[in-house]
């Protein structure tokens, strides 16, 4: 399977739906989205992984690469993820203190 | 004739890729196939599929000099434990290098986060990255 990226905005956020696997091969893409996105003046993302099957370090690499990027111009990156196996890679790399992980898009956009 | 109390087959799988990063996913698959071999745990199966995926990334590499280094082998034994080994030629830094936007989540961090054995070697100019996990 391949990545599918699909993006909206709604209430000042920029949601971007990831869906498949996000590897050493995919993840170019999306950090392609995010540069693309941050350079189009978007800098209040919310990532949806509600449908993303496999994520590994490369896939990790691009999100922090994506936070750093928001956060040099006050934005915000969002992660919405409730699957347990991608939570569980989070916490091995210590990145589930770093980023702020939703259960649903309500969820991430309730929060101010 | 098969010793007493074998409760399964040696089951040893190879395979060779090209330093494609598109291949990396194939490897994957297969490792999850080897795994549920030898446990139904589907979190089991999937540390393996990430840990076997994590190394033969790391060898696959991203630059164009390493699509020249041939290609990157990956055998899975079922034995004693699960066993697989990662090899390819050249050598892996064993860090991220600085200028990486990983930031101190090094993909090694990972794959020590997520195995208990796991060790590099190095020998006659082939890196290789080896792992086992017991079986249930």
């Amino acid at each position: 399977m391949d990545l599918s990226l699909e993006t909206r905005h709604e209430g000042g956020h920029t949601i971007i739906e990831v869906g498949g696997e996000i590897d050493v091969y995919t993840a170019p893409k999306l950090r392609d989205k995010i540069t693309e996105l941050v350079g189009n003046g978007n800098y209040n993302l919310v990532i949806d992984m509600e449908k993303v099957d496999f994520l590994d370090s490369t896939g990790l690499g691009v999100l922090v690469g994506g936070l750093k990027k928001v956060r040099a111009h006050d934005g915000s990156m969002r992660l919405i993820c409730n699957q347990e196996r991608l939570l569980k890679i989070f916490r091995i790399t210590g990145l589930a203190k770093v980023f702020a992980i939703h259960g649903s898009q309500a969820d991430a956009l309730a929060e101010r | 004739m098969a010793a007493a109390g074998a409760a399964r087959t040696t089951t040893g799988i190879s395979v060779s890729i090209a330093r494609d990063p598109a291949l990396v996913r194939t490897v994957r698959l297969v490792a999850a196939a080897v795994a549920r071999r030898a446990s139904h745990d589907e979190e089991f199966v999937e540390e393996v599929r990430l840990a076997v995926g994590e190394a033969c990334a790391l060898l696959v590499g991203e630059t164009d000099e390493s699509a020249n280094g041939g290609p990157v082998e990956v055998t899975m034994r079922l034995e004693d434990r699960l066993r697989v080994a990662v090899s390819a030629n050249g050598s892996v830094a064993a860090a991220d290098p600085p200028t990486s936007d990983i930031d101190g989540v090094e993909p090694w961090a990972l794959l020590r986060g997520l195995i208990e054995d796991f060790d590099i070697s190095r020998a006659a100019g082939s890196t290789t990255l080896s792992m086992s996990w017991a079986l249930a």
